[in-house]
């Protein structure tokens, strides 16, 4: 059966002052896939998921999610999709829950539906427990966790997640790892990137290494291995090192 | 709309929430009104102290005069012994002490003269002056009070009334006189008082408000730093609906807070009537919402939290320092051209008008328009600069 594309990106470009940060990224998301978005810092992974979320236009290069053309249809994108993104953006001065609420509410959910939601995700993250805790309050891991929950808010199809498990612990990494395994397995199809390369290699069904603005590979774990040495030798960091270079990144 | 409510409601609750932007928006300005109050407090009305050493304790003639003296609202008695008023005198911590004779009481009831003693530092100063005519004029009143007495007892002493029955009636006498003076003073004051609770509170709570809704500039420049703006741009909501649920935001906040100051002056100082308190209440409303549109304006201006902190703190300073929150303007000076470029002249001006002049709204129709104006403008101005990131929407 061919997969279908869910996501569609083409030749997206975007520059700040004239600095390229996306320079022609084109790549598709299956339905019910997690996509690895790899790359060294300022590879332009952060610019590439704004620009499919909705908050950044191209300035060049189009892009279909769920059959609506972004450029013509971004309400309608907007109700497919949730975002985790990179840096923590939650009301630090509210509840977990009250954070969940207040975003579901901005995603045109009833009071009551945005409390149910809320608490569910919460449970599913493990903070059942936190729900009325200050987010001032938590620890890394448990924002991460929270900044995770608000994503689902409205169940959406297709996930962006931005970097959803740094600078915290195995024991939350792994609740994430499994909420993340756990809603792909009910049909949520996940954009997901990090910088940790067996995390990539353990959640994601197909990668796609950028460096400098562009797609430099794009295939499975075990294929992108393939290209360097036997699979079972060599590691998914090997394979990014060789492709990126170790020349540092600023 | 309701999303743009929503968000407005949120932003209150962390400013409630928030202990010391409460105590900031809320106890400061109380403080720099008591502050205010004390320090002009003294000088409308003349006050001061009268330093008395009594060397006649216990006797008649002397405990009556000085309980004269205590009916004088402007004055405060100070009783003290000789030694230490000689002291002070010396150090220069007093300008001038009376002293009461040893045996006045005993010397004036058996006819004898008697002489108060001021003694002074170079003349004692103007207020220890006035003191002194106060003082004089006390003493005035007994000698002319004892001088009646020894008239009409030398008067009446062939007929069979009793000396006791003449001093009380002629004591009456005199009492009955101070209380409906013949020649009596009654004070006509035309405009209105200087009172400093009139003239100070405008300023004061349009400080504040202003600060407070410039202030929260900062949030917002905050936000889009840490990203709950780009995140609120992934749901449904639309970047108009944000700007709107920030200048509410902005309203609520700083209408909150006037309310609450504008009901304890009413409370403490009684300086509203219903009518004037619910029109001042609707020019702190459109007042605020003209500082929350100015307060968008440098939110969307400047790209980091410290920028809006700094042009914050000086615009509101600029505003209010030429504003006439301080010190009142005069009318045709320089200062008072100057003044037409802050927001908050109109403001205390439109308040002082409801408050000081019993003016109605139809008094205050140009101060309303300015400020409707600002609102327009700001509203527009950072509607256009208004982006939730650089390069974004
Ligand atoms: N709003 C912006 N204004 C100016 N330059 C920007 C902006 N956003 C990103 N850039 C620049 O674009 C480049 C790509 O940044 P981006 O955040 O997309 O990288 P990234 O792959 O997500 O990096 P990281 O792994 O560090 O998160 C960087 O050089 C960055 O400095
Ligand atoms: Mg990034």
């Amino acid at each position: 059966m061919m997969p279908v594309d869910y996501l569609v990106a083409q030749d997206l470009h975007k520059s700040f002052n004239e600095h390229k940060a996306v320079n022609g990224v084109s790549f598709t998301i299956h339905k019910r896939e997690i996509f690895g978005l790899l790359g060294p810092n300022g590879a332009g992974k952060t610019t590439t998921i704004r620009m499919l979320s909705t908050v950044l236009e191209p300035d060049q290069g189009d892009v279909i999610i769920g059959g609506h053309l972004i450029r013509r249809e971004a309400e309608e994108v907007r109700n497919l999709i949730g975002v985790c993104p990179q840096e923590l953006a939650l009301y630090v001065e509210l509840g977990a829950l009250d954070n969940l609420i207040f975003f579901g509410r901005m995603a045109g959910m009833s009071s009551q539906e945005a409390r149910e939601q809320a608490m569910a995700h919460l449970k599913l993250v493990g903070l059942e427990e936190r729900a009325k805790g200050k987010i001032d309050k938590f620890s890394g891991g448990m924002k991460r966790r929270v900044n995770l929950a608000v994503a689902l808010m409205g169940h959406p199809e297709l996930l962006f997640l931005d970097e959803p498990t740094v600078g915290i612990d195995p024991q939350s990494r792994n609740n994430i790892y499994e909420t993340i395994e756990g809603l792909r397995d009910k049909g949520m199809t996940i954009l997901h990137t990090t910088h940790y390369m067996e995390e990539a290699d353990r959640l994601c069904d197909r990668v796609a290494i950028m460096d400098g603005g562009q797609v430099i590979a794009l295939d499975t774990p075990h294929a992108l291995k393939a290209q360097i040495g036997s699979p079972d030798q060599v590691t998914l960091e090997d394979v990014f090192l060789k492709m990126t270079g170790r020349s540092l990144r600023d | 709309m309701t999303k743009a409510l929503q968000i407005a409601w949120l932003q209150v609750r962390i400013y409630l929430q928030d202990k010391s932007d409460l105590a900031f928006s809320l106890l400061l300005p109380v403080v720099t009104f008591a502050l205010m109050y004390f320090v002009f407090g003294g000088l409308t009305q003349f006050h001061a102290t009268a330093h008395i050493v009594n060397e006649d304790p216990g006797g008649v003639y002397s405990e009556a005069f000085i309980e004269q003296l205590e009916a004088f609202d402007e004055l405060n008695i100070d009783l003290l012994s000789l030694d230490k008023a000689d002291g002070k005198l010396e150090r220069a911590d007093l300008l001038m002490f009376i002293v009461i004779p040893e045996g006045f009481s005993e010397k004036l009831a058996s006819g004898e003269p008697v002489e108060l003693l001021f003694k002074q530092r170079g003349n004692g100063g103007q207020e220890q002056q006035i003191v002194a005519a106060l003082v004089r004029s006390v003493a005035n009143d007994i000698s002319l009070e004892l001088q009646a007495q020894g008239q009409v007892i030398a008067a009446l002493v062939d007929t069979d009334t009793t000396i006791s029955r003449i001093e009380t009636t002629v004591e009456r006498l005199f009492a009955e006189e101070r209380e409906n003076p013949t020649v009596a003073v009654t004070e006509d004051t035309i405009g209105s008082s200087p009172d400093p609770v009139e003239q100070f509170l405008p300023g004061i709570i349009t400080m504040y408000v202003l600060f407070a809704i410039i202030l929260s500039a900062r949030t917002l420049v905050e936000e889009r730093h840490l990203g709950t703006l780009e995140r609120l741009l992934t749901t449904r909501l639309s970047v108009g609906e944000l700007f709107a649920g920030k200048f509410i935001a902005g309203i609520s906040r700083g209408f909150i807070q006037t309310v609450i100051l504008m009901v304890l002056s009413y409370a403490v100082f009684q300086i509203f009537t219903p009518l004037s308190f619910v029109s001042s209440l609707l020019v702190a409303l459109i007042f605020t919402c003209a500082a929350s549109a100015l307060g968008l304006v440098i939110a969307s201006a400047v790209r980091t939290p410290d920028q809006a902190s700094w042009v914050g703190v000086f615009f509101t300073m600029a505003m209010v320092m030429i504003g006439g929150t301080f010190f009142p303007i005069e009318e045709g000076s320089v200062m008072e051209i100057i003044s037409r470029f802050s927001v908050n002249t109109y403001a205390n001006d439109a308040l002082g008008t409801l408050i000081n002049e019993g003016g109605s709204l139809g008094d205050i129709g140009l101060e309303i328009g300015v400020l409707a104006g600002v609102i327009v403008v700001g509203l527009l101005l950072s509607r256009y600069l208004f982006k939730v990131m650089p390069g974004g929407r």
